[in-house]
């Protein structure tokens, strides 16, 4: 594995990419100010828009640097580095997850602060984190179906599936007993259930970073 | 794999609805090869398997001594390729590019990409979707020449561009090829853009290579007889003949194995007038 090339391609994406990260550390930042007023309203409406600022930019990394590469035919000028497959197939997985991870983590660490500041919301801290990381999973689904597939219409179904499942699995793990039970409390409850979900999401993610390298491995034609 | 840059045996891709078929070819260093064809012919099949981004199902493949797909990314560290099909960043500059590219291949020449900027009338601080067409493939070309490739591929490169353009960049990449030698294949399906350029001629249709020979030899072979027949005149039947062309009294043979004795059967035949054999 040649990493110095992996790691120029990551920065490439990263520069081509760097209004959109800005972008979206700016609707983090903003959505994080609407929270912190303190207000119901402001609470669901900055939680709403957070959610929507964070999935919108793990989608557009997947789209814009994968699928549009393909589609707009720069892929032919990347494929003509010196470089394999499989170190486009790293440069892919690692540049998305680790630009990614920088609104993923502002996102994190701005919303537990808050959390932790308010001290009759410190109990929703295990189910702010269990979100957090099934929004990471969406957007590694997202980034996989990109990746495997290269279509557009493939990774827009995986984009409105992502979603769904954040809501879906949001309405579901805040019904389960063992989160649910501290969920309005003003001291956090580390529960079994919360440690086996979390524990649940990052061997998925694993799982499907795994098998997207393993079926890019065994691709034949790249373009 | 002594002095061949590119070396083909029995090269075999088989697609639902195309085969490229027990392909070989021997591209000797410092030769120029036109690698001509029809849309459709496996051009572009034949040259994404040499540069490792399509693999082959049977047969081996060695570019600059290196055996593909295996040890492709060794080998395009000494191959400049652009094609037909390949974009750069729009939203990049022309200097973000040749910066890039200058990041990755240490033989990078920046007095040469200085050159090749002017002589090619191209603005670096320009986004590449500012460019016209043939901008871009003058930009590509730059990217591709100034990091000094042992080997430089370019598939269909003047596809798409209007006749002038199209005469501007050939006209460009011939002088700058005559700066030095470059081992080059050059696919095209416009036979004079690759007569124009190439030593080496290689005929490929329907994913099998029909001919493959030096251009003398080439144009000597291809002739275009035009006739003019008598209306008592019948036309011999020649061997050779892979064309006939033309209408009634005035038919046009088009062969591939010329022989000064194919005009004189005609002339034998009956009162024909030869017009030209060119």
């Amino acid at each position: 594995m040649n990493y110095e090339m992996v790691k120029r391609l990551i920065l490439k994406d990263w520069y081509l990419q760097r209004w959109a990260i800005l972008a979206s550390l700016v609707g983090i930042v903003a959505t994080l100010g609407i929270i912190a007023t303190g207000g119901k309203v402001a609470f669901l409406i900055g939680l709403i828009l957070l959610i929507m600022v964070i999935i919108s930019i793990g989608a557009q990394m997947a789209v814009a640097t994968i699928v549009t590469e393909r589609k707009e035919q720069t892929l032919p000028f990347v494929m003509s580095l010196p470089i394999s497959y499989r170190e486009y197939t790293a440069c892919k997985i690692w540049g998305n997850l680790i630009i990614f991870m920088v609104p993923w983590l502002t996102m994190v660490v701005g919303s537990s602060g808050l959390l932790l500041l308010s001290p009759s919301s410190r109990g929703l801290l295990p189910y702010a984190v269990i979100m957090s990381t099934e929004i990471l999973l969406s957007t590694c689904l997202i980034l996989a179906v990109a990746l495997i597939t290269e279509s557009q219409g493939w990774t827009v179904a995986a984009i409105m599936v992502g979603n769904l499942a954040v809501n879906g699995i949001g309405y579901l793990v805040a019904h389960i007993t063992g989160i649910a039970k501290g969920m309005w409390g003003a001291t956090i409850q580390w529960s079994g259930a919360a440690s086996a979900l979390l524990l649940g999401e990052f061997a998925t993610i694993a799982l499907l970073l795994g098998v997207t390298s393993f079926v890019q491995s065994k691709k034949n034609d790249f373009l | 794999m002594n002095g061949l840059s590119v070396h083909l045996e029995g090269v075999s891709k088989i697609y639902p609805h195309f085969t490229l078929d027990n392909l070989s070819l021997e591209l000797p260093t410092g030769t120029i090869m036109g690698l001509i064809g029809a849309n459709g012919a496996g051009k572009s099949t034949t040259i994404r398997i040499l540069m490792g981004l399509v693999h082959q199902d049977k047969g081996q493949v060695h570019v600059l001594g290196r055996q593909m797909p295996r040890e492709q990314a060794a080998a395009k560290l000494d191959i400049g390729y652009v094609s037909e099909d390949m974009r750069l960043y729009g939203s990049a500059t022309l200097a973000w590019h040749m910066k890039f590219i200058r990041s990755i291949y240490p033989q990078w020449d920046q007095p040469y990409s200085e050159t090749l900027l002017r002589r090619f009338d191209l603005k670096p601080q320009q986004n590449i979707k500012g460019l016209s067409h043939g901008q871009r493939v003058k930009a590509a070309l730059l990217l591709s020449l100034a990091r000094r490739p042992r080997l430089l591929v370019l598939d269909e490169p003047t596809t798409g561009l209007d006749p002038v353009a199209r005469q501007e960049v050939l006209a460009e990449l011939m002088a700058v090829l005559a700066d030095e030698d470059r081992t080059i294949l050059f696919s095209s399906h416009n036979t004079l853009d690759v007569e124009q350029i190439s030593d080496q001629i290689t005929f490929i249709d329907r994913g099998r290579i029909i001919a493959s020979d030096n251009k003398e030899t080439f144009l000597d072979r291809w002739r275009r007889l035009r006739l003019a027949l008598l209306p008592e005149a019948v036309l011999p039947k020649l061997s050779g003949v892979v064309e006939v062309g033309g209408s009634g009294r005035l038919p046009v043979l088009v062969t591939n194995r010329f022989d000064p004795a194919m005009v004189s059967a005609c002339n034998d035949a009956g009162p024909l007038f030869k017009l030209s054999t060119r």
